[in-house]
């Protein structure tokens, strides 16, 4: 699967499965939160019983002269009667900070009901019934909560995995058709460029013919053509292409490249300056690396005046290529920079160049800025490490 | 003979000092004595109190002002009470010591003090 297609995949997921879960953790609240209501008003018509219980078991206490009277208590309830002016009179238990306005209430672990007198038994005008809250069957709706949102996450990924390759189907197509076709030119194109560039180095060494400058003029367009093929190989292959990573001398690799565009820096009359580093090392694919400073010095060339300059300084820190050529606008710059920053996203489309750039920094987490003056210079850094 | 019969009179202070030692002299002398004897139980008549006013302070004021002026009207008992049993009459007592007697009872038929858990 293509980097794209893996990205719009965990696009739609993310959305998708974010908005699912979000829908269901809210359905699955109010569930949870009706059916717990539930549990507790069956707990609290258990407290209503017992209070009626309790109620009649005061009314014969009140009508017995015994010396002693046994209140009425019968595990796991709890309960305390209180007077008019809701002074504790009697009880089982004493609670704290009782809630006189409610008629049910619970704190952390418990369920109270008050339940009013009339007339007062024994004095009482209110009984409170308490018990222990029974968690058991909240626990149950718990576990049923949980294991339906588990269940139905499984059920809802697999859907949205299916539904996602289902839309990304035409997209991977497209891309597949474009890649074949990118293949088959690119490999249509290999084998003439080749045989022009070994022929016009042939004639150049074994010919003493006229005609050099026209001869300059073919060479240049081939290796244009070439470096043009090698951009797209490199891109059509870079989702699936196996990096060999080791310790490339970027001071001789550059030197190397600058030299290979020797004929067009030669046909453009441009004046070359070099301060590059000796032994400027790091880990690095080779091909990357040719992509990188080929696609900037490619660039640097072609966007120059006739005789103009181009200043190349490489060191351990950051490489700088800078022409004096037609500059760029500065809304420009912005739109580049922009472009830059998005384009490993699925933007694209605004250049092979930038993009085989843009792709490589990212990879090994360099930095690119540009500065220009327009018609005057620019200037490209390549920041080695962030 | 004077100190057998002094001696008769100690035992007889005693036996009904130690048959009384649980009720209050103020309410003995004040309540009981008369409702004991006339078989008025007042033990209910607290409960039927408690009953219709809850708390000690309300009791307190109505059995104030009932003691201080009774009548059948203002009576917690029901009317056909009185065929049975004969109507108040004033006391003859102070509102101090009325305070102090009605406390006495109060505390004496408390209810709170009987109650016990199984």
């Amino acid at each position: 699967m293509l980097s794209s297609e893996k990205r719009s995949l965990f696009r739609f997921l993310s959305i998708y499965l974010s908005s699912t879960l979000l829908l269901f953790l809210l359905a699955t609240f109010i569930f949870y939160d009706y059916h717990k209501h539930e549990i507790i008003d069956i707990q609290n018509s258990e407290l209503g019983i017992e209070a009626e219980h309790i109620t009649q078991r005061l009314r014969q206490l009140n009508q017995t002269f015994t010396k002693e009277l046994t209140y009425p208590y019968q595990k796991p309830f709890e309960s305390a009667i209180y007077n008019l002016d809701k002074e504790y009179i009697f009880g089982s238990f004493k609670p704290s900070n009782i809630l006189w306005n409610k008629e049910y209430y619970q704190d952390e672990n418990r369920l109270f009901h008050i339940h009013p007198l009339f007339p007062y038994y024994l004095g009482a005008s209110h009984l409170i019934v308490s018990k222990n809250i029974n968690q058991d069957p909240i626990n149950n709706l718990i576990k049923m909560s949980i294991l339906f949102l588990f269940i139905a996450g499984i059920f809802f990924t697999l859907l949205g995995l299916f539904l996602g390759k289902l839309f990304i189907a035409p997209m991977k197509e497209s891309i597949e058709k474009m890649n074949k076709f990118i293949e088959d030119t690119t490999h249509e194109f290999n084998t003439p460029i080749s045989t022009i560039l070994t022929n016009i180095e042939l004639i150049d060494t074994v010919y003493d013919c006229e005609g050099k400058q026209e001869l300059q003029r073919i060479e240049i367009a081939s290796k244009t053509l070439s470096r043009l093929y090698e951009d797209l190989t490199y891109l059509k292959l870079n989702h699936n292409y196996h990096r060999e990573i080791k310790s490339i001398n970027i001071s001789n690799l550059l030197k190397d490249r600058v030299e290979y565009f020797n004929t067009l820096i030669e046909s453009k009359k441009l004046k070359v300056t070099q301060h590059i580093d000796k032994e400027v090392v790091f880990d690095i694919d080779k091909n990357d690396a040719i992509r990188l400073i080929d696609n900037i010095l490619s660039n640097a060339i072609k966007y120059n005046k006739k005789e103009g300059e181009i200043d190349i300084i490489l060191n351990m820190k950051n490489l700088i290529i800078k022409n004096s050529g037609i500059g760029i606008k500065k809304e420009d710059i912005n739109l580049i920079q922009n472009r830059f920053k998005r384009a490993n996203s699925s933007e694209g489309g605004f250049g092979i160049g930038l993009d085989i750039i843009s792709q490589v920094v990212e990879r090994y987490g360099f930095k690119f800025t540009i500065d220009s003056v327009y018609n005057k210079s620019t200037k490209v850094y390549i920041l080695w490490k962030k | 003979m004077e100190k057998v019969m002094i001696k008769s009179l100690l035992i007889s202070t005693f036996i009904i000092t130690t048959a009384t030692a649980e009720v209050p002299a103020i309410i003995q002398n004040n309540c009981l004595a008369c409702h004991t004897k006339q078989k008025i139980p007042s033990e209910l008549i607290y409960r039927r109190y408690l009953l219709k006013y809850s708390t000690n302070t309300k009791i307190k004021q109505r059995l104030f002002s009932y003691l201080k002026k009774p009548n059948k009207e203002s009576s917690i008992m029901p009317k056909q009470f009185f065929l049975k049993f004969p109507e108040k009459e004033s006391l003859d007592l102070n509102d101090t010591i009325l305070n102090k007697s009605i406390d006495a009872y109060l505390d004496y038929f408390d209810v709170k003090k009987k109650l016990i858990l199984p």
